[in-house]
């Protein structure tokens, strides 16, 4: 299993969680609240059809999304409440899944994140999410 | 074919496993309830599954829902291509490590090309999550 070089632009992402390292990498570039992020498909992320499966999408967007919340506070702890996910259409090995997080709401306890994820300019999937901060009641 | 490994439920089987399954998985089937209303799969807990708070990282748990609720829609079709449209998870409580997780997968309703299925994984019988999601089949020639 060889490790993909960072796509052209891109920086490879520092990654705590040990499922994220698993799954992994995945690549970042710009700075702070406007970063984007991407991973390339490789052989292990597909299915028996050929087809990225949908747990990576799902990890993806977790791991993105909650970076965008970790951000906005701060790196304050919070866990994931609920995530809605729609798959518009399938990707392939070799093809690179870009996404830019984004707030829609950051409460005081509450925060709604949300991002498309995009091949090659085409929208693929779609995920929005609810996290809690911990301790904020 | 894999052993299963001691201390899963009884009952328990291999479950069809290649590409991303593979990778995160051993996925295991265990035996229907009621009737057949009821699709089980489970797996163990393991470092790699982790996040750094010491919790089942939300991104397997969805990851397990997709493997559960995409194999409960072949075994309620007989489909052989379909693919997740939504899902919508709920993350009621953690999953930790060495813990067996298992999901409870209900068909609501079955139309020509579309399945509407519920999911909860449970370990211990603590909830962990709670699902629904719609799954595209081929209509039938």
């Amino acid at each position: 299993m060889t490790t993909p070089a960072p796509p052209p632009g891109y920086r490879q992402t520092r990654l705590i969680d040990p499922f994220e390292i698993h799954v992994g990498p995945v690549f970042e570039k710009g700075e702070g609240q406007a970063r984007h992020y991407a991973f390339r498909v490789q052989a292990h992320h597909v299915n028996l059809g050929g087809r990225l499966h949908g747990g990576m999408l799902m990890t993806f967007a977790d791991l993105t999304l909650g970076q965008a919340v970790w951000d906005a506070t701060g790196n304050a702890p919070c866990v994931t409440l609920n995530m809605q996910t729609q798959f518009l259409n399938a990707a392939r090995e070799g093809d690179l899944v870009e996404v830019q997080p984004a707030i829609t709401r950051q409460g005081r306890s509450l925060i709604f994140a949300r991002g498309d994820f995009s091949v090659a300019g085409e929208v693929i999937f779609m995920a929005s999410s609810v996290w809690k901060l911990l301790g904020q009641n | 074919m894999t052993e299963c490994p001691a201390g899963l439920p009884e009952g328990a089987e291999p479950a069809p496993s290649g590409g991303f399954n593979q990778f995160i998985g051993p996925f295991y089937r265990l035996p229907d309830q009621e009737g057949g209303a009821v699709r089980r799969f489970c797996f163990v807990a393991e470092e790699k599954h982790m996040n750094a708070a010491g919790s089942v990282h939300g991104g397997m748990l969805m990851s397990f829902l997709d493997v559960a609720m995409s194999r409960s829609t072949r075994l309620a079709t007989d489909a052989q291509r379909l693919s997740t449209v939504a899902l919508t998870t709920d993350f009621v409580g953690p999953g930790r490590l060495g813990e067996v997780i298992e999901a409870r997968v209900r068909v609501t309703r079955r139309t020509r090309t579309i399945v509407f299925l519920s999911a909860e994984l449970v370990a211990a019988e603590r909830i962990l999550v709670t699902a629904t999601g719609l799954w595209k089949i081929p209509a039938a020639p």
